[in-house]
């Protein structure tokens, strides 16, 4: 399963949208049925460790080959290379992990509708409640046979979620995002030139301060725009959909409220 | 988007949530019920943590590090190191020419003045004319042939040992560094970890002890009852308690932060100190390796040094004995006097390839040593900043909990994408957390 953390371009889009919708938050409707999954505890279960451990020694034989020809190639030329690593990486990562991913699916999703719960989510995610189902999912993991899929699909719940990564390629998000990365690159190559010639801390403080500034202010004018109507986009669809949170994707173990077209729709 | 960059925008986030946050602080809370959900910016609490600076550290030194390490950097040092190394190449070459060019030189008065001598010697013995010249240059030319490819053999044999002797002498110091890095960073981490336990532990202590005496303040506060006087005298109790926690663990932290820098510093010392004499040690090594290999070859060259001619030349049979003795002699004085020359100009060619030898294997080494640590730096740095970070949110959770508890709110989640119709719950965690900063 994705390992995810706590900050990303979610947090941005959240801490925004906070600002416009928290006063209207009085009257908040009733939630029921979330459930939550440590994946750390289901990645100790032997055969996902086995399959890591797989994932990790390729993982630093693709680093070897990297460095080695990333050496000598230009920056243009190792971004590149870097991209073709990375799908190397992610088919070898689908190549283990899937078959594993597809009954631990099918696990949460028996035991989730077994508990009548409408979503289940990354457990790094909750901070107090929800019903802790990872138990109940190792057992059907390490017991003998597959796990049952349900019959039932999941309820609709009213916590739902957008793909981050669909909405970073809508072409305004991308070209955003690019332009600013592109930007950034630049400013990579100059203020290290900048730091190297910096031979006191108080000089070296100073470079970095000046770069995080510039990227600050960069941020504010290439990003910012952008972020306000994604922002906008998934206020405006959740309200009409009557949820009460919109959560990533990649939080989503089961279940939710898939409302990621809506808000691709609306950024076209 | 890639990684880089979004790792970089919570900042921005929670920059720009502070401030719209704060125009909504002083509206009434919303409502807590069984059912219903909270969230948190778990962001912008972090960044109102008192270990927050400490946190910011981290990233600020890994930035610096990432700048000067990343691929494009490596890239530009990988061509500065070949820019260098073409320089020093260039100054050997130079060298070797000059001092070849001084030989030759040498080398050409010397026949000269030998076969002026050796055709005086024929005059005066009754042999005129080309025959002498003839001897004494014939020789010359195939001695001259087998100097110049012994001396180019020399060169290219010389130059691939010392490729061969650096790369085991950066490998080695690489090793060496990451060992002394690795050993270090342990010590400092058990270290930091000990003293963290016991800060965490003082911490818990502390508000666990406090904790009735929190809640019962903070009830009392939540009454609309409560008079002007008597809600500041709970207000002012409640600071009071969270000074006097806050005043205990920081004054913990100081002193272990003076313990923790004062070992770094030690520690640094210690791997320097080692690093510098393994270097010195391999590069005294490798030196003498280099010195051996150079006498070995000077060796091998020396039959084809210097104007020679050879004591069985046929052009000079017809000659009597006598007269040959004498040829052969005067060939023996003008090689001893122009080796003795060539000497002095040969040790100083020798003492610019040796001190060249020592910048390119400083170079290298330095420069391998170099790249290594910095990789090693930025991930022992992130396992800190992690933990640190992990230290953070924890307390965080806690204090959430505790809020959620008061409010019954029953599900609170962190770092939403966008909350229709939740409970806001960071502004009551705000205060809290950053009440821990008094």
């Amino acid at each position: 399963m994705e390992h995810i953390t706590r900050g990303r371009l979610a947090a941005l889009v959240f801490a925004l949208g906070t600002a416009v919708l928290g006063t209207t938050a009085v009257g908040a409707t009733d939630v029921t049925g979330i459930g939550t999954l440590d994946q750390t505890i289901l990645g100790s279960i032997p055969a996902f460790q086995t399959a890591n451990r797989q994932l990790q020694q390729y993982g630093a034989s693709l680093q070897k080959q990297y460095l080695g020809r990333a050496q000598h190639a230009s920056q243009s030329d190792q971004a590149k290379l870097a991209q073709e690593f990375q799908a190397k990486m992610a088919d070898k990562q689908r190549q283990l992990v899937a078959p594993l991913m597809r009954k631990a699916q099918v696990a949460v999703a028996s035991v989730a509708s077994s508990k009548n719960l409408t979503v289940v989510l990354d457990k790094r995610m909750v901070v107090v409640g929800g019903t802790d189902i990872t138990t109940n999912v190792r057992d059907l993991l390490t017991g003998i046979g597959d796990p049952v899929p349900p019959v039932s699909t999941p309820p609709p719940s009213s916590v739902g979620f957008v793909d981050q990564q669909a909405i970073d390629a809508t072409p305004k998000v991308k070209s955003a995002s690019d332009d600013f990365l592109s930007f950034k690159n630049q400013q990579d190559k100059a203020f290290s030139d900048k730091l190297k010639a910096a031979h006191t801390d108080a000089d070296r403080d100073a470079v970095l301060k000046e770069y995080r500034k510039t990227l600050d202010d960069r941020q504010n004018t290439t990003l910012k725009p952008v972020i306000d109507q994604t922002r906008s986009a998934i206020s405006d669809v959740a309200k009409q959909k009557g949820l009460v949170l919109v959560v990533d994707r990649a939080d989503i173990i089961y279940g939710g409220t898939d409302i990621t077209n809506d808000v691709t729709a609306k950024l076209k | 988007m890639t990684i880089g960059a979004r790792a970089r925008r919570p900042r921005l986030a929670a920059a720009v949530a502070a401030v719209l946050l704060s125009a909504c602080a002083h509206a009434s809370p919303p409502p807590g019920g069984p059912n219903v959900i909270g969230y948190i910016d778990m962001q912008q609490l972090v960044q109102k943590h008192p270990l927050y600076d400490q946190l910011e550290k981290y990233d600020l030194t890994i930035e610096a590090f990432d700048l000067r390490a990343t691929v494009p950097q490596a890239t530009a040092s990988d061509a500065d190191l070949r820019k260098r190394e073409a320089e020093l190449e260039h100054e050997l070459h130079a060298a070797a020419t000059r001092t070849q060019q001084l030989l030759d030189q040498k080398q050409q008065q010397y026949q000269q003045q030998e076969q002026a001598a050796i055709a005086a010697a024929l005059r005066g013995a009754g042999f005129g004319g080309p025959t002498a010249a003839q001897i004494a240059g014939s020789v010359t030319q195939t001695a001259q042939a087998q100097q110049a490819g012994a001396a180019a053999q020399m060169q290219h044999d010389y130059a691939s040992y010392r490729t061969t002797l650096q790369s085991q002498d950066r490998a080695q110091l690489v090793a060496a560094q990451k060992a002394l890095s690795g050993k270090a960073a342990r010590e400092y981490s058990a270290q930091a970890e000990q003293l963290q336990a016991k800060e965490s532990a003082l911490s818990l202590q502390l508000a666990n002890a406090d904790a009735p005496t929190r809640l019962a303040l903070r009830t009392k506060l939540s009454s609309l009852a409560l008079d002007d006087a008597a809600r500041d005298d709970a207000q002012k109790q409640l600071a009071d308690l969270d000074k006097k926690e806050a005043d205990q663990v920081a004054a913990m932290r100081n002193r272990d932060e003076q313990t923790l820098a004062a070992l770094q510093t030690q520690l640094r010392g210690q791997i320097q100190q080692e690093l510098n004499t393994q270097a010195s040690s391999i590069s005294k090594r490798s030196l003498t390796s280099l010195a051996q290999r150079q006498r070995q070859l000077a060796q091998q060259i020396a039959p084809f040094s210097g104007p020679s001619v050879g004591k069985g030349d046929t052009s000079g049979g017809s000659l009597p004995a006598p007269l040959r003795a004498r040829i052969a002699q005067l060939h023996t004085d003008y090689q001893q006097r122009f080796q003795s020359d060539a000497k002095t100009t040969i040790a100083d060619f020798q003492k610019t390839r040796e001190d060249l030898s020592r910048r390119y294997a400083a170079l290298h080494g330095v420069a391998g040593a170099a790249a290594g640590g910095a990789q090693e730096q930025i991930a022992t740095l992130r396992r800190k900043r992690d933990d640190l970070y992990d230290q953070i949110t924890g307390q965080i959770d806690r204090e959430v909990k505790l809020i959620a508890q008061q409010r019954g709110i029953s599900v609170v989640l962190s770092d939403v994408v966008a909350p229709a119709g939740g409970v806001d719950l960071t502004p009551d965690a705000l205060k809290d957390i950053e009440s821990l900063h008094q």
